[in-house]
């Protein structure tokens, strides 16, 4: 048998600098060939790889090792001793967390000598262990309690005064920490380093003495900061929002995907009374590893915001007033017949529906393509990314970030916009090696863990890519930058995954449009397109795009297979998001449907959509709050919110999920879907829908994409299913034997605890297969129906203009996305609206010097288009010759300084003193 | 004897002293581990002993009480330590006086007292609130006016513990304990269910 310590010892290389080299408990980790090993676990012979942990090895064959500190998801430490085990020929006792299994090992879990141990431990560990229990957040659900009884001694003979510390003190503004409760298992700040890397929190002191510390006037404004109370094995941090709000029996919970952002990461929702409290997250492999932000763990509170609409409202008198459903549906019909009337389909436009789920996307896309007859008709808002580029390029998922050659991100600030995607690109370049080349026009979260990050002004991203691309390809030489880049890729073979986004909304898309079409020249170029708002890409993919029908099919492509599937399609392609919103301004629309959309506060061009909204005629708001938009609205009509409905989703790689329902609204507000059925039926046609389980099987009948993906596909597929099914089919995986959550909410929660329980694994297998094959060929053919539409691709040639050059004196505005902004899902929630920042204005300190203000000085910055003031401060972030202004946080104002129609935005920036 | 042998028994019966009470003017005694309506105590110093944490909601079989717990002020505390009963809700439609909650309690807040008469005409009457069954300055339950009591019956408003409980002092174990009473004072502790004859 190998001794594990005669595992040879990694040398750090000479030229590896001590910071880099990974920290001490590396070295037991063997870096042997991957083999078989066999071992012996109290008296059953099991086989593990080569490296393999013996406390996971032992889990995996059914022998629970109590512990602590170790976590699935991050490097073993063994600090709490919690695990230990008798190894025949070791001396003493081993931490199984940190051992490895070897060949011939002889473990027992059970000896007396291990219970012993186990029992001395836990003594020990209760000895400062307040007795809070009936207090303590964590009382119900505990770690510690459950080891306790499970292989604790019974009684203390610790007799003395417990140690004291000063009750819950605040270590941020979500999070609160009790020293006395704490076992020093260094979880939460092995999570803040390792996961997250933001190393705010440490041990200070020693000994007894031992305390959990952030550093002074540096509170643990980590944005992942509420992971660390899901993981901490005692009610040492529990979450402010949370806080004394329900105990563990009283809760009932559903499996769900976050809609925050785009990533649309696993959690289990759950509510006490009607209330949601909490989101956990679910250890889903292929998208979040059980990681969850801040913004989408605790946006659950706008669900049940004082402000919610609760009953639909009419206007009378100029007054939005409240009145009964088939009251608001007649006049929101009349309104829409009445424009399509006089002045046909084309004065009918509809915005928005990224909000919402695919069931949702698909019966407004069916309402207003299919019933009104137009295709005025877009998600975005003039923020995004045109969706020929978005829906057409070659596709990667965020598991092949992990096997990437390399990973290009352009653009955007992965942690502010998607900061769970920011946590998987930071791991496949930090843990797994993989080149991370950036291009941003300043340095943001990545840029720490970037290989090489190429910068460039606001409109030379295209220029920029290009260059990149060549090196890539191949010509070396005209960029020092990107031939650095390219030479990071020598030896590694497989796809370069690019994360393209806006990471600039006051520059033109045409920009970025330019760089995905010199990116996707290369043969090896995979995509995935980073756009943040929750379910933006499920209501492009389901025709809530201009020129586009559901599946993925273009307008032209799809026309015979629409027609014959809905009875009628738009006759030419409609307006996107800007169009609609100038044609408004001019007095072309007539009727305007808001579908959960704010263009007042989103549009990054403010003057456009104020005049578009004062200019709209009849308008109806789908929404759930009163917004500065939705004020200006003829109809209100309320509808559920995420939380409040079932159905799916999809997330930037195309992965379609559920989202559960957990709670029932308060009010009458309906799902968006039932009340674009509703409206069709007042013009004349019957949708024949009734429950989302009806639409996801009309969406995988009749999109092209989402051929197969029907609802009990999406029942059973633990992890959901990447459209189109058919070049993923190997990724399904049918769900597991639901666990009850209580015994793993400290854990990594397994997913799957919806899923139909199955009778073994053979079956499941066999299942599995079965239903592979059949979603392959059963696209529904009803007799006489067309051959199905091809999936758009996206060959290129959109190229954008040369930017205008940039006078001396003038910076260029960069504005982009932050993770707690002006948006309705931070403002409304109680505990998220407290860390919305205060807008200043970033510029560089050559800058700063050049106009001669001081930090903090306010600064009177102009545009072509507008004006404000504004406090500055200088940051070696930002690049020579811009200036950083957040887009949408209260009061910054951003978006009175940008003109969609021009290329870039050029800013005079004055002192006032 | 024959059939006349009845007639004795009533004969018999006659002349003996009838078992009646003439309730509701008189009652009579209860056992002394009589399950009544339940009161939420209060410390000497007026603190709540309740502390909102809902075991006694987790263990009541009939699921009919429904408890939640908010921060204390900490200018203004209602009860010691971070956290009070801020809801406090018993369904008496519902209740079957199990004493599991009393059981569960770890500050001995909930308690069970005698009292058992009242009928309710409306059903809000027959889910008593946090004000309701809170005791009074005196430790005494606060009567409703739909509750039928005579004098002394809200005395003891103490819980019989048992020695496993909580609260159980290593001294009592295996011994029957009452809980303390505001206002009204430590009863001795009983000697237990196997207590002899002669105690």
């Amino acid at each position: 048998m190998t001794d594990v310590n005669d595992v040879p010892k990694v040398e750090r290389p000479p030229g590896v600098p001590m910071s880099q080299w990974p920290s001490a408990y590396e070295y037991v980790l063997p870096t042997g060939a991957p083999g078989t090993v066999t071992l012996t676990i109290d008296g059953r012979e099991v086989k593990a790889q080569t490296g393999d942990l013996l406390i996971k090895v032992a889990q995996d064959h059914g022998t629970y090792i109590p512990r602590f500190c170790y976590h699935e998801r991050m490097k073993p430490v063994g600090m709490c001793r919690m695990c230990l085990v008798e190894v025949e020929g070791m001396r003493g006792m081993q931490i199984s967390c940190a051992t490895v299994v070897a060949d011939g090992m002889v473990v027992h879990t059970q000896s007396d000598a291990a219970r012993q141990a186990q029992d001395g431990v836990l003594e020990l560990l209760l000895i400062n262990h307040p007795l809070d229990c009936p207090v303590c957040d964590r009382g119900g659900e505990c770690p510690l309690q459950d080891t306790t009884l499970a292989f604790g001694p019974g009684e203390s003979r610790f007799v003395e005064e417990k140690r004291h510390w000063e009750k819950p003190i605040p270590i941020s503004e979500l999070v609160l920490l009790d020293r006395e409760r704490c076992i020093q298992c260094g979880r939460c700040t092995r999570f803040a380093d390792e996961i997250a890397g933001d190393a705010l929190i440490a041990f200070g002191s020693r000994g007894a003495h031992t305390e959990v510390i952030t550093f002074p006037g540096d509170p643990f404004t980590s944005y992942f900061s509420g992971n660390t109370v899901q993981i901490c094995p005692v009610g040492a941090l529990t979450a402010t929002p949370y806080r004394f709000r329900a105990r563990p029996w009283d809760l009932s919970a559903v499996e769900t995907s976050c809609t925050t952002c785009s990533v649309h990461c696993r959690g289990a929702l759950e509510s006490s009374s009607n209330r949601l409290v909490r989101l956990l997250g679910v250890d889903s492999e292929p998208v979040n590893h059980g990681w969850l932000c801040d913004k989408g763990r605790f946006g659950y509170e706008v669900v049940h915001s004082e402000d919610r609409v609760r009953h639909p409202m009419v206007r009378k008198n100029g007054e939005l007033v409240e009145c009964s459903w088939p009251e608001a549906l007649d006049v929101a019909a009349e309104g829409l017949k009445r424009a399509l009337e006089l002045n046909g389909p084309k004065s009918v436009a509809l915005l928005g529906g990224a909000r919402g789920t695919n069931e949702d996307a698909y019966v407004w896309a069916r309402f207003a393509k299919g019933v009104v007859g137009t295709d005025n008709v877009d998600a975005q808002l003039g923020d995004g990314i045109p969706a020929e580029v978005a829906l057409g390029l070659p596709e990667a998922t965020i598991a092949d970030l992990d096997r990437a050659a390399a990973i290009v991100v352009v653009g955007l600030d992965l942690k502010e916009e998607v900061p769970v995607l920011y946590l998987r690109v930071k791991r496949a370049a930090e843990e797994l090696g993989v080149p991370l080349i950036e291009l941003a026009p300043r340095d943001q979260g990545l840029t720490r863990y970037a290989s090489t990050s190429i910068r460039s002004l606001p409109g030379e991203q295209g220029e920029t890519a290009r260059r990149l691309a060549d090196a890539l390809g191949g010509a070396r030489g005209t960029d020092a930058g990107a031939d650095a880049a390219a030479a990071l890729l020598e030896g590694r073979a497989g796809d370069i995954v690019v994360v393209l986004g806006r990471g600039d909304l006051a520059e033109s898309a045409a920009s970025t449009v330019r760089a995905a079409t010199e990116l996707a020249r290369l043969p090896q170029a995979r995509f995935i397109v980073a756009l943040r708002r929750g379910n933006v890409r499920g209501a492009m993919d389901l025709g809530l795009a201009p020129g586009f029908l559901p599946g993925r099919v273009t307008l032209d492509a799809g026309r015979e297979w629409f027609g014959h599937a809905w009875g009628s399609v738009p006759a030419t392609v409609g307006l996107d998001a800007e169009g609609i919103l100038r044609a408004a301004e001019q007095g072309r629309i007539h009727a305007l449907m808001l579908l959960g959309t704010d263009p007042h506060d989103d549009c990054p061009d403010h003057a456009l959509a104020e005049g578009a909204l004062n200019a709209a005629g009849f308008t109806i708001a789908i929404d759930a709050f009163v917004t500065d938009s939705t004020k200006r609205a003829d109809v209100f009509l309320p509808v559920t919110m995420w939380g409040e409905k079932a159905g799916s989703v999809t997330n930037l790689e195309g992965r379609v999920q559920r989202v559960g329902q957990k709670v029932s609204p308060d009010g009458t507000a309906m799902p968006d879907w039932r009340i674009a059925a509703e409206l069709a039926l007042r013009l004349g046609v019957d949708f024949d829908l009734e429950q989302p389980e009806e639409v996801q099987d009309e969406i995988a009948r009749v999109a092209p994409a989402y051929t197969g993906i029907d609802s009990t596909l999406l029942r059973r597929a633990r992890d959901g299913a990447v459209a189109p099914v058919a070049d993923h089919r190997d990724e399904l995986v049918l769900g597991p034997v639901s666990i009850p959550l209580t015994d793993a909410r400290w854990e990594p929660i397994r997913p799957g605890l919806d899923a139909v329980e199955l009778e073994d694994a053979k079956t499941a297998n066999d299942e599995a297969d079965a239903l592979r094959a059949d979603r392959l060929t059963s696209v529904a053919q009803s007799a006489g129906a067309p051959p199905a539409p091809a999936l758009h691709r996206f060959t290129g040639g959109v190229t954008d203009t040369a930017p205008p050059a940039r006078d001396a004196y003038a910076l260029r505005l960069v504005t982009g996305r932050t993770l707690y902004d002006g948006g309705i899902t931070v403002a409304a929630s109680d505990s998220l609206s407290e860390l919305v920042a205060d807008p200043v204005l970033l510029i560089s300190p050559q800058d700063r010097d050049r106009i001669g203000v001081e930090d903090g000085a306010e600064v009177r910055v102009t545009s072509a288009r507008g004006s404000l003031t504004l406090a500055v401060r200088a940051d070696a972030a930002i690049g020579t010759g811009t200036a950083y202004l957040p887009f949408n946080l209260p009061g910054s104002g951003v978006s009175d300084l940008v003109d969609l129609s021009t290329a870039v935005t050029d800013l005079r920036v004055e002192s006032l003193s | 004897m024959g059939k006349f042998s009845g007639f004795g028994i009533t004969l018999k019966q006659v002349f003996k002293k009838p078992v009646t009470t003439r309730y509701p003017k008189e009652k009579r005694p209860k056992p002394e581990r009589f399950h009544g309506r339940h009161v939420l105590n209060r410390y000497e110093d007026g603190m709540e002993k309740c502390i909102g944490c809902e075991l006694c909601a987790g263990v009541c079989p009939a699921r009919c009480i429904y408890v939640r717990g908010a921060d204390n002020p900490p200018d203004a505390p209602v009860s010691p330590g971070e956290r009070y009963g801020f809801v406090y809700e018993i369904n008496y439609l519902r209740c079957i006086h199990c004493d599991l909650c009393v059981e569960a309690c770890p500050t001995e807040a909930i308690t069970e007292t005698k009292l058992f008469e009242f009928s309710f005409a409306h059903r809000a009457d027959a889910i008593y609130t946090k004000n309701e069954l809170l005791v009074d300055d005196e430790g005494h339950a606060k009567r409703q006016p739909w509750e039928l009591w005579l004098g002394g019956e809200d005395d003891e408003t103490s819980a019989w513990m048992r020695a496993t409980s909580p609260s159980g002092a290593a001294a009592y174990e295996g011994r029957i304990v009452w809980s303390s009473e505001l206002g009204v004072g430590y009863r001795q502790p009983e000697q237990g269910q196997r207590r002899k004859k002669a105690d």
